[in-house]
């Protein structure tokens, strides 16, 4: 008598699957993309094929034309991050340590979330010129809200039942903030600067594009008024895969850095 | 005093107590009028260019704009967000595609977007429309997928057909979920609409600040940055307004 064998998924069993559905609309995509750009069938100015772009993506990537505009673009994204997180983890600290100053606060810094924070950097090139400065201000504002507000998010989910539990067994306020405080944000923190790094890779590159010596952001706009299209999809796609791999490499450093704690959900979107 | 009375009169303290002291340190001289307006100067001018300038209009552009994207986004992120939920595969693929895609830096894609439709207000709703379609899709996919199922059950026990059930059950269960989809947009929308102005030097008042940073016009500046906060926060307090009489 013949046993059944396990059945193995085919090629159709495997796109049936999320993963399948979503590798064939990006292929498709390509594919649609490859032979309008090849034909010309639609403005053959805005749509180079993939492969002219993934060849000016080679250029890019293999010499050294865009090494200085990049080193300014981290320059100014990573100093952005650093100050935001300087500011923004100990802020959200002390507004959530007391009920009474975030009932005041909270609604302040909602309502400030919401302005455009590219509109400030006139006032930035006031204060810093148009040299790097300036774009890392608009980035340093841009992940301040972020990382503050979910900072403020870890504090409200420490329950006062545990400090006067702490209190009571004795505990020293080093000890309670080493044991209650800092496991229940570190999560939300982690997920605040991840968050911020997003807002401030936008800010200080949109930046870039208004006004700028150096950086990516203004490599896109020169490209862009050269009308060297491939070049600027170039770079934009450049620009997405660097801000997708730091996000991921963020979500992995974080998740060894703090397995157990409570992690805030891809809160990407909301900000 | 009601509570309620005094955190206000507590953070509009704040912010009063913070122009006054950059109303002071201008009028003493501690920092240049090349670097910063008095906010006194700034209020002043921008109501001088709301009565004799040409704010309002610029201001009717914008929220043009606004309206605009909001409609777009609505009527395709509501289409979209329901073909997602009947179709759960394709819901599930593309809901995990639309928030990379969200999370992205696409808006430095605004070059692509000005070269297709040119330096106009078209350009600016062509892309800030996405960041409005895009939670309306994934709040209405969710909204639809987290539907009670004691309340279908009801539904069918009544004997309700497809019409009665998807107007009477589906809509009222999902409505305020969409809402909240809604609100997330408009925050978008109003976020991308003023910055793309003013990066673009384009439509209303976004472009209005960019024009004034341009000619070093300090007072200026700082008045359509006032315009521009001023419109962002009335904003923010009409749609929370209307959330919570929706949901009542």
């Amino acid at each position: 008598m013949e046993l059944a064998r396990p059945h193995s998924p085919g090629v159709a069993d495997k796109l049936q699957t999320p993963l399948g559905v979503q590798a064939l609309t990006l292929l498709g995509l390509v594919v649609v993309w490859e032979f309008i750009g090849r034909a010309e069938l639609i403005f053959p100015e805005l749509f180079p094929s993939i492969t002219a772009i993934l060849q000016s993506l080679w250029t890019y990537v293999t010499t050294p034309v865009m090494m200085p505009h990049l080193k300014a673009s981290l320059y100014e994204v990573g100093g952005a991050i650093a100050i935001a997180a300087l500011a923004g983890v100990p802020l959200g600290i002390l507004w959530g340590s007391k009920r009474s100053w975030l009932d005041i606060v909270e609604p302040l810094i909602l309502y400030a979330a919401v302005v455009p924070k590219i509109v400030i950097f006139p006032v930035f090139i006031l204060f810093l010129g148009i040299d790097v400065h300036s774009k890392l201000a608009v980035g340093a504002i841009a992940a301040f809200f972020p990382i503050s507000l979910l900072t403020i998010a870890g504090m409200r989910e420490v329950k006062k039942v545990y400090i006067d539990v702490a209190r009571t067994i004795g505990a020293t306020p080093v000890q309670i903030a080493k044991s209650i405080y800092l496991p229940a944000i570190a999560g939300q923190v982690f997920t605040g600067i991840r968050i911020g790094l997003g807002a401030a890779v936008t800010g200080a590159l949109l930046a870039e594009t208004k006004i700028a010596k150096a950086g990516l952001g203004f490599m896109i706009v020169e490209y862009y008024g050269q009308f060297r299209i491939a070049d600027m999809y170039a770079l934009l796609l450049f620009i997405f895969i660097l801000a997708s791999l730091a996000n991921w490499a963020m979500k992995s450093l974080f998740g060894f850095l703090s397995p157990m704690s409570r992690k805030g959900g891809d809160a990407g979107m909301y900000f | 005093m009601s509570e309620t009375t005094r955190l206000n009169a507590w953070r509009l303290g704040i912010i009063f107590g913070a122009l006054l002291i950059v109303e002071a340190s201008v009028r003493a001289g501690w920092i240049s009028t090349f670097f910063l307006a008095a906010p006194t100067r700034a209020v002043i001018v921008l109501w001088q260019q709301l009565v004799h300038g040409n704010a309002l209009v610029l201001t009717g552009i914008t929220l043009f704009e606004i309206a605009a994207c909001l409609a777009i986004a609505t009527v395709f992120g509501v289409l979209a967000g329901f073909f997602l939920w009947r179709y759960k595969l394709i819901g599930t693929s593309y809901e995990t595609l639309l928030a990379a895609l969200f999370s992205s830096p696409i808006i430095l894609a605004y070059p692509i977007f000005l070269v297709t439709f040119g330096r106009t207000s078209a350009a600016v709703i062509a892309l800030s429309s996405i960041f409005g379609l895009i939670p309306i899709i994934i709040t209405t996919k969710g909204a639809f997928q987290n539907v009670n199922p004691i309340l279908l059950q009801v539904g069918a026990s009544m004997n309700l057909n497809r019409k009665q059930m998807f107007r009477h059950i589906l809509i009222p269960a999902v409505a305020p979920t969409i809402f909240s989809g809604f609100r997330l947009a408009l925050t978008y929308v109003l976020k991308s609409v003023l910055g793309l102005e003013y990066v673009a030097q384009v439509g209303g008042v976004g472009m209005w600040l960019s024009d004034a940073a341009f000619k070093f016009e300090v007072e200026e500046v700082y008045a359509g940055l006032f315009g521009t906060i001023i419109l962002s926060i009335l904003f923010l307090y009409l749609i929370n307004r209307g959330e919570s009489w929706f949901r009542k």
